[in-house]
């Protein structure tokens, strides 16, 4: 479905991303791993238009995409949840995942059935919905970001580290909801610390370093990788 | 008791007038985070084009002022194509001078088609209306009721609207806006648009009070960035709030100090909240 080949890419004057490939597949769940600084977020950015690739390409469904700006990207059935959020955070949560459906300009009924599916996946979210979204928790903003993404009912969610900064248990809730979108059938590629929790619910993963792909293989294998193991999972 | 209930209304008027002024350069401060130093000439020149349509060509007063308007969007729209757009990447002091540039363009233009001359506009709307037991012009009463039928109108469209609701989504984050499928080029275009009509309709209103001539933005275009920092920079309820506020204020001081502390009253109310409340009156904490 989504398919990068050859991409470089990087800011003003740094170059970050060095000939990446990665592919994710439709309704599957891609990892990527990666230390702090190794690329991950610019991989992303790129794939969603915020980053323009130096070289390379980037196809969705056959289309290339690496020359549309984000609005288009949208449009096209790619959802981003960037690091950071980046909610409304002076409109309310419901304002929030009703721009979410920007692209789609769903009809009513649409609109409807996708913010149930929303407040299904997090009933929290229900509860708070006339609460501006900058006053919520840094979890319910996290579900807020994530939900804003659905709305634009995406075939690839795109997930920049949905856990960073959240207590265990919220961070264990938000990933069973990434999972739970997944087995609905939604392609999710995922960025994210808990290495040894989202390799239990992923297909297949890559493995950053310095702006390189430097390992990849399914979920399993790379479970039981002394290298992955010993950077990722401290065993 | 008559005079107070007169100035009250006079403040009210002049209140609206900086109320549709603010309104617009918040806005784009909103969006593009830079303040626009020609928002006072894009007045200048909604008032000659009011004035244009009233006298040469003929049209009645209110229709007039939403011609103005409308050719005013037109020409926000092309400032922000021309002049800011091209520096969206460049620093902030490159917007002031390419601002101030179409600043004095804007002046020339004018002054090269309608002359350096002071104009008087002859107010359309005569008569007097008594409320309360004081006499009330009716241009003032006119001022009074398109502010508040504009306002409400504006507030519909931002609130209400699927395009009004981009804007403030650009204004809050603009990677977020970007990543929903908003088009931040478009949202920059239509907040100047906007904010260059509500402009000339605050000058379309006032022009048949005041005179008209090159450099009658200046004074206002102060004022009016008092009001947006009174009121909190970007904020739509701190313009309002803010514009009636110096309104009233500068009606009142006018009446019973003198005309010269109706024109100070701005600064030392600015001055004054700047210390109190540096970051305005309005601006609503944010929570990251
Ligand atoms: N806006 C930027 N301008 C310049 N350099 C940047 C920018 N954003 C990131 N970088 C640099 O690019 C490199 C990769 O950063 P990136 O954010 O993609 O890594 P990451 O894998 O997402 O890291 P983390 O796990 O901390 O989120 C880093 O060296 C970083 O300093
Ligand atoms: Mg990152």
């Amino acid at each position: 479905m989504l398919e990068v080949r050859d991409l470089c890419a990087g800011y003003d004057t740094v170059d970050v991303l060095h000939n990446v490939n990665i592919t994710a597949e439709a309704g599957r769940l891609t990892l990527v791993l990666g230390a702090n600084g190794s690329g991950k977020s610019t991989l992303f950015r790129t794939i969603s238009g915020l980053v323009r690739g130096r070289s390379g390409s980037i196809t969705f469904e056959d289309k290339s995409i690496s020359k549309l700006s984000s609005n288009r990207i949208v449009r096209a059935g790619i959802a981003h949840a960037p690091e950071g959020r980046h909610l409304f955070p002076q409109l309310s949560v419901e304002k929030n995942l009703t721009l979410g459906n920007y692209a789609r300009r769903s009809s009513k009924s649409e609109l409807k059935e996708l913010l149930t599916r929303v407040f299904d996946l997090f009933p929290i979210l229900q509860e708070k919905r006339s609460q501006a979204a900058g006053s919520l928790s840094g979890g319910q903003q996290q579900m807020v970001a994530i939900g804003r993404a659905l709305m634009s009912d995406p075939k690839l969610l795109i997930l920049d580290e949905p856990s960073m900064g959240l207590a265990p248990m919220v961070t264990e809730q938000v990933l069973q909801a990434v999972a739970e979108v997944n087995s609905e059938g939604t392609g999710v590629l995922l960025a994210e610390q808990n290495a040894q929790a989202a390799l239990g619910f992923a297909h297949y993963g890559y493995v950053l370093a310095e702006g390189r792909v430097v390992l990849s293989g399914a979920a399993s294998d790379l479970q039981n990788d002394p290298e992955v193991q010993k950077a990722y999972l401290g065993v | 008791m008559t005079l107070f209930i007169q100035q009250f209304f006079n403040g009210l008027s002049l209140g609206g007038v900086y109320c549709l002024a603010a309104i617009g350069l918040t806005l784009v401060f909103g969006v593009l985070r830079i303040p626009n130093l020609a928002h006072g000439a894009l007045y200048m020149v909604g008032a000659y084009l009011t004035y244009f349509f009233l006298t040469s060509a003929g049209v009645p007063y209110i229709l007039a002022i939403a011609l103005a308007a409308l050719v005013l969007a037109g020409i926000g729209i092309g400032m922000e194509r021309v002049v800011f757009h091209p520096l969206r990447n460049a620093p902030h002091t490159h917007h002031m001078i390419a601002a101030a540039g179409a600043m004095f363009f804007l002046h020339s233009l004018v002054q090269a088609i309608w002359g350096a001359d002071f104009r008087r506009m002859e107010s359309p709307i005569t008569g007097r209306v008594e409320i309360l037991g004081t006499q009330v012009s009716w241009q003032r009463v006119t001022i009074v009721i398109t502010a508040v039928v504009v306002l409400i109108a504006l507030t519909w469209f931002i609130k209400k609207t699927v395009h009004g609701q981009s804007i403030e989504a650009v204004e809050q984050d603009r990677v977020g806006a970007s990543l929903v499928g908003i088009n931040p080029n478009r949202v920059s275009m239509l907040t100047f648009g906007l904010a260059a009509a509500l402009v000339a309709v605050a000058a379309g209103l006032v022009a048949p009070i005041n005179l008209i001539y090159p450099t009658m933005g200046d004074v206002i275009m102060v004022k009016v960035f008092a009001i947006i920092i009174l009121g909190g920079l970007g904020s739509i309820p701190g313009a309002i709030v803010g514009g009636f506020t110096l309104g009233l204020a500068e009606a009142m001081a006018t009446t019973y100090v003198s005309a010269v502390a109706g024109e100070v009253i701005a600064f030392v109310v600015l001055i004054l909240v700047l210390a109190i409340r540096p970051t305005g009156l309005l601006t609503k904490a944010v929570q990251r």
